[in-house]
């Protein structure tokens, strides 16, 4: 174990880092894939298909522009690039409400496989999540819903030792669970809250789709009866894993969040440009433009958050400290994407609020984005622990 | 990283920059992060409310100490050698200001907010050869105030709409009537001063600009108290003074050009501004002890008002890092810098009424208790910051006109004659 780690550990150091015209460059290329195929109305097709997401879509963002690849460490099929790249394809996808198990598959699964150092698991599943050809996920199912998992908190308990071991419970809420190939469980093992992976062909293993707020972002229950599972990373050490995994997950989601934000901005902005009453375009009245210069300066202080967060958490010097930046992040993405999302429908007044409009889209989104980490009194809290208060 | 650009012969500028302070200052006891909850002066400071023997004494240490600069090359670090300047890089500015933040120096702002960060680029720009010769050097090395003559009774957001008059008098000039908000008039030696010279002509295009003697006959200046009690500015009353056609700023009837320059180094000073003793208080460690000497860390109503504020904070905070990091690789700050004004006008005045409510019926009466009844001079200071500078909702009009490109209000005042339009305020044009 100590041998691969290391390994791991010297794959991280090789991270590779975007100039500002290599980021502006990608940010192109992914806005150009997404526009033409993901509009409003493959978005809405893909929301209605089975899966919840248009595989045809998936395999060309891995084949074609390998953007699963693009952050993960170079020894296992990846680029090797950072969050701060993670964060601009994301953003894009955010800003498109991409249905996708991008998020769950390459910041989630990807993400903890990498934190838990354990070699063989990465070995096993990362070269197929770079490739696009393993879809997967991660679910903390503790009580709270707050993802710090704790002895006793956890839905799942496991039993057996070394590499096998069974899983019995059930997980209330797991993002794209109910397509993944592989689930990666935190559950009460021998030695406290334990990562364990398990494969969604396994014996015991039963998923049900459920209705969602946000149609964009399938979430499943998953029950496990006596299913086999595969220790992760050491016994015991989640915790640590699953800091981490949040650090990265709520940096690139806030990234997600400011994109989902940015669309809901330019919305209001060209509907109060072009509509007209009363003889001249509703955003010529203060009363209007004042809430377009809200939304504005909302946006703005979220992307300096996202930007900030994503620099801390790869370590660029001069940044601040990782823990607080991505809770700093978290929380004024979140915020301001509700914030701006609501406001949009306002300024649309009526068409606004149909359901034809896009605008209910983000509004869904930036609810569940909001509380998919445990929500607004989690995430202060965690950001004044964060901060040493 | 990608390289930065400019930082041509930094770092000899930095080693001689701190030799510089090392000789003539001394360095802080305490980090901006360090708070000693319970000792020093009990006082939150926004506004000066300092009596004027204080106040004096304020001014003539940040002249001294602006000469001293000045005498070692640091008192115009992006000036033009020519005037008195060094001919170096903003950068450089940014990183001598880091650099001094480090030290317990006087407070220069009397001469630099208005004078130095507004005034004195203006008159670069627009003034003649002489004025610049006559006027820049003696600004730079601390022996001149300016100040800022342009908002009026009736002339507030609408500053274009001002009424003092400018007749043509012999060889110059004669000026007539109030301008009003003129901080630091009272120890200005000259004044820029917006003026109408033809209210014939629609309102922006019959403006000229004068830079004017404040010791000239007929320049009465009359401290305004402010709600928070001290008399940093005031009203500046104008009557058949005399200012020669050499003093002129720009073309006759080309003042608003001149006043835009001075109104963009105004955006671009206000805001971006964490530090000073108000900032220190509202930040995350002062109030932090402010909850923990009062018994309510634990309160978790108290912990969310604070989370929330911090978070807008320390979003700020790295709003103005990028902004900084853009603005080394060469980028402009642009219209969007209205954010980081609103956002500290926002932080600010939630953190004084957050600290307000912690300490509750203490700042009713002074108890006389450390950290309580002081918090009164912020709180009574905030409500200016939502308006110095251009108010909450003309930014908001900046950001969504010039940023997102809305389309302005049908205007029925920049087309007609000045003298027809409907105006308030007494001077008669």
């Amino acid at each position: 174990m100590s041998t691969s780690t290391a390994a791991m550990a010297a794959a991280d150091t090789t991270r590779a880092e975007a100039s500002d015209a290599e980021l502006s460059e990608l940010r192109t290329a992914v806005r150009d894939f997404l526009s033409s195929k993901a509009d409003e109305a493959a978005v809405r097709a893909a929301v209605d298909s089975e899966r919840g997401y248009d595989d045809k879509v998936w395999a060309q963002i891995a084949a074609e522009l390998g953007l699963p690849a693009l952050a993960l460490p170079t020894a296992y099929g990846g680029d090797g690039y950072g969050v701060v790249e993670l964060s601009v394809v994301i953003g894009e996808m955010g800003r498109v409400l991409l249905p996708s198990p991008f998020f769950s598959t390459v910041v989630l699964a990807a993400t903890a496989i990498v934190a838990s150092g354990d070699a063989g698991a990465a070995e096993r599943l990362l070269p197929g999540i770079a490739a696009g050809t393993t879809t997967a996920t991660l679910t903390v199912p503790d009580r709270a819903g707050s993802w710090e998992p704790a002895a006793g908190t956890l839905g799942i308990h496991a039993t057996g030792s070394g590499a096998e071991a069974v899983l019995e419970g059930s997980a209330p809420l797991v993002v794209e669970g109910g397509t993944a190939d592989v689930v990666l469980v935190v559950a009460d093992g021998p030695g406290g809250p334990t990562l364990y992976e398990v494969d969604a062909t396994a014996t015991g293993f039963a998923r049900t789709t459920l209705r969602t707020l946000d149609l964009t972002r399938r979430v499943a229950r998953i029950d496990f009866s006596a299913a086999p599972a595969r220790l992760v990373g050491e016994p015991g050490a989640a915790a640590s894993v699953v800091a981490r995994v949040l650090d990265v997950a709520t940096t690139a989601l806030a990234a997600e969040q400011v994109g989902g934000a940015r669309a809901c901005l330019q919305m209001a902005t060209a509907y109060a440009k072009e509509r007209m009453q009363f003889g001249r375009p509703i955003g010529s009245f203060q009363a209007v433009k004042h809430k377009c210069a809200d939304m504005l300066a909302r946006v703005q202080v979220a992307d300096a958050a996202a930007t900030e967060a994503a620099r801390a958490v790869d370590g660029v010097p001069g940044s601040p400290d990782p823990g607080v930046a991505a809770a700093v992040a978290h929380a004024v993405c979140s915020e301001a994407f509700m914030a701006v999302a609501a406001e949009n429908i306002q300024v649309h007044g009526g068409i606004g609020f149909t359901w034809e409009h896009p605008a209910h889209l983000y509004y869904r989104r930036a609810k569940a984005s909001q509380l998919l980490f445990g929500g607004p009194a989690v995430y202060y809290e965690r950001l004044l622990r964060r901060a040493g208060v | 990283m990608p390289s930065e650009p400019d930082g041509s012969g930094m770092d000899q500028f930095v080693a001689e920059a701190r030799a510089f302070l090392d000789e003539h200052a001394t360095r802080r006891a305490h980090t901006s992060d360090e708070v000693a909850w319970g000792e020093g002066e009990d006082r939150i400071t926004y506004f000066s409310t300092d009596p004027p023997e204080v106040e004096a004494a304020k001014v003539a240490a940040a002249k001294a100490w602006q000469k001293v600069r000045y005498d070692n090359g640091f008192g115009w670090i992006t000036g033009p050698p020519e005037f008195g300047g060094r001919g170096l890089s903003t950068l450089h500015d940014l990183v001598y200001d880091g650099l001094e933040a480090e030290y317990d120096v006087p407070d220069t702002g009397v001469l630099s907010l208005i004078g130095l960060g507004m005034i004195g680029p203006t008159i670069l720009a627009h003034g003649t050869e002489g004025l610049k010769r006559h006027y820049l050097p003696a600004m730079y090395a601390g022996d001149v105030i300016a100040c800022q003559l342009f908002s009026e009774p009736g002339a507030g957001s609408d500053l274009a709409g001002l009424a003092t008059r400018a007749v043509r008098d012999g060889d110059g000039w004669l000026l007539n009537g109030q301008k009003v908000w003129t901080s630091v008039a009272h120890h200005a030696a000259i004044g820029l001063a917006l003026c109408r010279t033809d209210p014939d002509k629609p309102k922006h295009k019959g403006i000229t600009a004068f830079l004017v003697d404040m010791s000239a006959p007929g320049v009465d200046v009359r401290p305004l108290r402010q709600m928070s009690g001290g008399a940093e500015f005031n009203e500046v009353f104008l009557t058949d003074v005399h200012v020669p056609d050499d003093h002129r700023l720009g073309p006759v009837d080309g003042g608003w050009g001149v006043a835009l320059t001075t109104l963009m180094n105004e955006r671009a000073s206000v805001g971006g501004e964490g530090a000073g003793a108000a900032g220190r208080a509202v930040a995350l460690p002062f109030l932090t002890e402010l909850l923990r000497a009062n018994g309510r860390l634990d309160d978790a109503a108290a912990r969310r008002r604070l989370a929330e504020l911090y978070a807008d904070q320390a979003a700020t905070e790295y709003l103005n890092h990028q902004a900084l990091r853009r603005f080394r690789a060469g980028e402009q700050p642009g219209p969007e810098a209205s954010v980081s004004k609103i956002m500290y006008g926002q932080n600010l005045t939630r953190g004084a009424h957050f600290a307000a409510e912690i300490v509750g019926p203490r700042l009713v009466a002074d108890t006389g208790e450390w950290g309580t009844f002081s918090w009164t001079e912020l709180l009574l200071a905030t409500p200016a910051l939502r308006i110095l500078g251009g108010t909450e909702e003309i930014m908001k009009n900046i950001l969504a006109e010039r940023v997102l490109g809305l389309p302005k209000e049908p205007s029925i005042d920049t087309k007609s004659p000045f003298r027809e339009l409907r105006r308030s305020g007494r001077a008669e044009a």
